[in-house]
């Protein structure tokens, strides 16, 4: 079954008429073409599908297309600013904290999703915002390390605007 | 050698930028333009005849173009034993088998077709048990496996018809090693199931040409030249006729080696009129038909003098294969000769057996059989210090190969990092120093050390262009699966021509015009690859420098490169960009390109009596993890307080990205030894299939790692590397096996270390005190 939505879609509203069943993972990816939300395991165990919903972090893979109408969706091909890389994901390349990448769309909008609410948080809350977020190829420790240098320049950031 | 402008740096990852804006486009992202969707009928029983299979149903389904079954597909492949269907002909063997498939306009089509597919099975006695599936007179899992045509170096076995490989080696005479001892001790280890889970799940897409019978494969596969290989000895295809495209890979670990998801996905091509069809394996499907790592059953038994020497080590591992061969007779191979350890020891006897299970298929994995063995070797290794009142750390020193050792299997060796490793891992951890830990806890250290050859002789080829920019492309077959080979072959490339990194891009992965590469596995592309990049660059860069000495007025010799330009040695301001020099001599629109390539070629293969050869690997790596642990009595629960990696990996081309390597190996070490595995059930199916069910560690489970690089320079190695990206997670299990006998005095000798299996040790640990 059909049934017509209109979102915002990374800053600009979109009608769409979508398969009501279908995920909203599956309408990003095979529907839309935004493949950088990735597909690890359409349960919502692993985090890689992440996107932002109304400015909160989730598991795309949990939701269906047909209650989607209204929302504000913020994929990873949305998280730039302007023309420029997110702290997060200026650090993360900086401090290699993508090896595969595969993770990496999902781990930075989890990322995003906690400075926007902590712009300082500890090494303990980082690793509790980020434990639904699978890895399989780092350990996680260059990651940590990206969040904190990206927190660090955010807060940076705000200090030379006031 | 002349100093090093960008080898050594740790310059940032070359694809670091397409993958934090989602631009990077993997294998199960790719959508091509009118494709059909597959889906595929798995086994549901572990071991048993096909009666029957009804497609009507599925065919008549309106929007579904394909159903096949063995009859459209009567195909089999298998690298070393050609024993594995495209789809499951006549029986089949393991719970997840594919039996039929089906190609539809749509998932959801496709789906629906797969589940009208009817098939009648008939049971049969499923072997679960490798020890078991090996005793003589077990009834063969393969009924034609004699006629199977194998690799000329598998050793088979007539009285054991489960046995798809029997590793030998014999060095001395072991009984008479175990004669001369003052102390023979004897235990028993095992290692369970676990899989690779690669973020990524598997997937493939193929399209046949029809006009001119043409297949073009599209799969994130880590060796797609063996995979070609495969399937056109499969199909009875001439070479040119495939084409292999490797978007990127999301991981991989040893999981995207060889052919799963790419035979179905070319026998449905074939049934569709032309149209490229997509075959994806969700989670659970990655899971349980894809591949796992070999579980394993490890006897060793030695002999030890008092003042510390091994004089004598048995080594027998019952290796469960599964249902097929796949890479199980080389896992066994050269997972059973480094068994016995990095020790000298005069007399040596290992058995190793790749037994056929009715499980799934196990196959490569990261280490390729040395985790296993390791986890044996070095929780015996502590064992027999313990017995001996030694420390383990001393014991190991006193036995450990150092430079110019000959290896029980007859090898002087060379580049031996091992004692430094030893020395540094231990001492990070603070190794004399000894923790009480708090009331109802117990605080242990452990160490263990591995030796890991790679596979050889292997062939890397290499192509370097430069435009008239000064622009410079690497053509390599080496394929990117998170280990960062493009960033270090762009260093590697860059440093020769001395150009900036930034001038320096990687092409993208084809067949049909990358220069052949053996396979990226085994650890040995850097070592492999670099050698080859760095040949073909300096190829370029000598063409070059031939094209503009009659520019500058000059002999070649007195040339030199810097900075993207060629200059005189004695007078640096008469220079060229190197862009200018292909322009002017070779016209705007050409490149110039140098070709390289590498084979260890005085490599020989082991003696099949005695598992002998006096260059049996390229390189070896050498690497020690020390732990510290908390247990907790009351539950048994183990937590890593710091764990230290120290590796010799000749050279580190880029030392972040070795760090990083080695922290995510240390990583899926510690699920390994704490939480991972994949539990088939008595019934042969796979009870925790998702990645909640299975546990992949999480950024909560890790402890402080602390990786430590090693560099003892290979010569023949590229800068002196060796390798890297295997070691990581082969000792780490035993390291904290051997922390947590330390802190309870029990010994637990099987994986992984759950809180119960802990909590019963103690309890057990407590009765044998009282």
């Amino acid at each position: 079954m059909k049934k017509k939505i209109e979102i915002t879609l990374n800053g600009k509203k979109t009608s769409l008429e979508v398969p009501a069943h279908r995920l909203l993972l599956d309408l990003l990816r095979d529907e839309i073409g935004l493949t950088g939300t990735k597909e690890g395991c359409g349960t919502g165990d692993c985090g890689a599908c992440t996107v932002m919903l109304n400015g909160k972090p989730v598991n795309s893979c949990l939701i269906l297309s047909g209650e989607l109408n209204g929302v504000d969706i913020i994929t990873i091909e949305g998280l730039k600013i302007g023309p420029e890389f997110h702290p997060v994901q200026k650090t993360f390349v900086q401090d290699g904290g993508a090896q595969c990448g595969y993770c990496t769309p999902g781990m930075l909008m989890m990322a995003k999703a906690l400075l926007d609410e902590n712009p300082n948080p500890t090494e303990e809350e980082i690793r509790f915002a980020l434990s639904g977020n699978l890895c399989r190829c780092t350990g996680y420790a260059k990651i940590i390390q990206a969040v904190q240098d990206a927190a660090a320049e955010i807060r940076q950031r705000r200090t030379a605007q006031t | 050698m002349a100093e090093l402008t960008v080898v050594g740096k740790s310059v940032t990852r070359v694809d670091a930028g397409e993958k934090v804006t989602g631009e990077a486009i993997y294998g199960y992202d790719l959508i091509l333009p009118n494709m059909l969707y597959g889906k595929v009928v798995f086994s549901p029983r572990p071991h048993a005849k096909i009666k029957r299979i009804d497609t009507e149903k599925a065919r008549r389904l309106p929007g579904v173009h394909a159903v096949i079954t063995a009859k459209d597909a009567p195909w089999t492949h298998g690298e070393s034993i050609k024993d594995k269907p495209f789809l499951a002909q006549g029986k089949v063997r393991y719970i997840g088998e594919p039996v039929a498939a089906v190609a539809a306009e749509d998932e959801d089509t496709a789906q629906a077709a797969a589940k009208l597919i009817e098939v009648e099975y008939e049971d049969l006695t499923a072997y679960l048990d490798p020890e078991e599936a090996c005793r003589p007179g077990a009834m063969p899992i393969h009924e034609d496996f004699p006629s199977y045509k194998k690799m000329e170096f598998v050793v088979t076995s007539p009285e054991m018809p489960n046995v798809c490989e029997h590793f030998k080696l014999r060095t001395g005479e072991v009984e008479k090693g175990f004669r001369e001892s003052d102390f023979v001790f004897e235990e028993r280890y095992s290692v369970p199931i676990i899989q690779h889970a690669a973020m990524e799940p598997h997937s493939s897409h193929a399209q046949v040409d029809p006009e001119s019978g043409r297949v073009t494969i599209w799969v994130a596969n880590d060796a797609p030249f063996r995979a070609l290989h495969e399937i056109s000895e499969a199909l009875g295809l001439p070479k040119e006729k495939i084409r292999f495209i490797n978007p990127l890979q999301g991981g991989g670990f040893g999981s995207k080696g060889g052919l799963k998801v790419e035979p179905i996905a070319v026998a449905l091509a074939y049934h569709t009129g032309g149209r490229p069809v997509r075959v994806k394996f969700n989670r659970e499907e990655s899971f349980i038909s894809t591949l796992t790592r070999h579980e394993a059953v490890i006897y060793i038994k030695s002999g030890v003098k008092k003042d510390g020497s091994i004089r004598a080590r048995q080594v027998t591992i019952f290796w469960g294969a599964g249902a097929y061969a796949e890479k199980s007779p080389t896992v066994c191979i050269r997972g059973s000769l480094p068994a016995p350890g990095p020790y000298r020891i005069p007399h040596v006897k290992v058995d190793g057996y790749a037994v056929y299970t009715n499980k799934p298929v196990a196959g490569s994995f990261r280490g390729y059989g040395i985790p296993q063995g390791a986890w044996a070797c070095e929780q015996h290794t502590d064992e027999l210090a313990s017995r001996l009142g030694m420390d383990p750390l001393e014991f190991r020193l006193k036995n450990v190969y150092v430079e110019g050792d000959t290896s029980y299997w007859g090898e002087k060796l060379h580049a031996v990092g091992l004692k430094e490793t030893l020395i540094k891992a231990a001492e990070a951890i603070e190794w004399g120093k000894r923790d009480e830990g708090i009331k109802g806890s117990r605080v242990g250290k452990g160490l263990a050390c591995i030796q890991k050859p790679t596979r050889s002789p292997t062939t890397s080829q290499a192509g370097v262009t430069v435009n008239n920019k000064g622009e410079v492309t690497v053509l390599a077959g080496t394929v990117e699966i998170g280990q960062g080979c493009n960033t270090i072959l762009s260093q590697i490339a860059a440093e020769e021509l001395k150009v900036p990194i930034e001038k320096v891009c990687m092409h993208s992965l084809d067949t049909d015009f990358i220069p052949f590469d053996a396979s990226t596995t085994s650890s040995r592309s850097t070592y492999h690859m670099g050698n080859a990049v760095r040949r073909a660059a300096i190829d370029a860069r000598e063409k070059i420098a031939l094209m503009a000495a009659p520019m500058l007025e000059a002999k070649k010799e007195d040339l030199a490169f810097s900075d993207g330009k060629i200059y005189l040695k004695d007078h640096p301001e008469m220079s060229l960009a190197i862009g200018e020099v292909i322009r002017r001599k070779l016209g705007p629109a050409t490149l110039l390109r140098g070709d390289g390539a590498y084979t260890y070629e005085i490599a020989k293969d082991l003696d099949l009596e005695t598992g002998h050869s006096d260059h049996a690997s390229a390189f070896y790596m050498y690497a020690t993890q020390a732990a510290e642990v908390i247990v907790d009595e009351e539950t048994g629960r183990v937590r890593i307080l710091r764990m230290s990696a120290a590796h010799d990996l000749g050279k580190a081309i880029n030392p972040l990205n070795c760090v990083a390597q080695i922290e995510g190996g240390l990583a899926m070490g510690i699920g390994s030894a704490l939480h991972e595995h994949l539990v088939v059930d008595n019934q042969g199916k796979v009870r925790n299939p998702s990645f909640l069910d299975y546990h992949l560690v999480t950024s909560l489970d890790l402890p402080k790692m602390i990786p430590i690089i090693v560099e003892c320079a290979e010569p023949e190695g590229p800068y002196g590397a060796k390798g890297l990206g295997e070691p990581g997670l082969a000792p780490t299990p035993a390291a904290i096996g051997n922390a947590v006998a330390n802190a309870l005095g029990v010994r637990i000798h099987d994986l992984p270390l759950t809180p119960e299996r802990v909590y019963w040790a103690i309890q057990k640990g407590k009765t044998k005190a009282a």
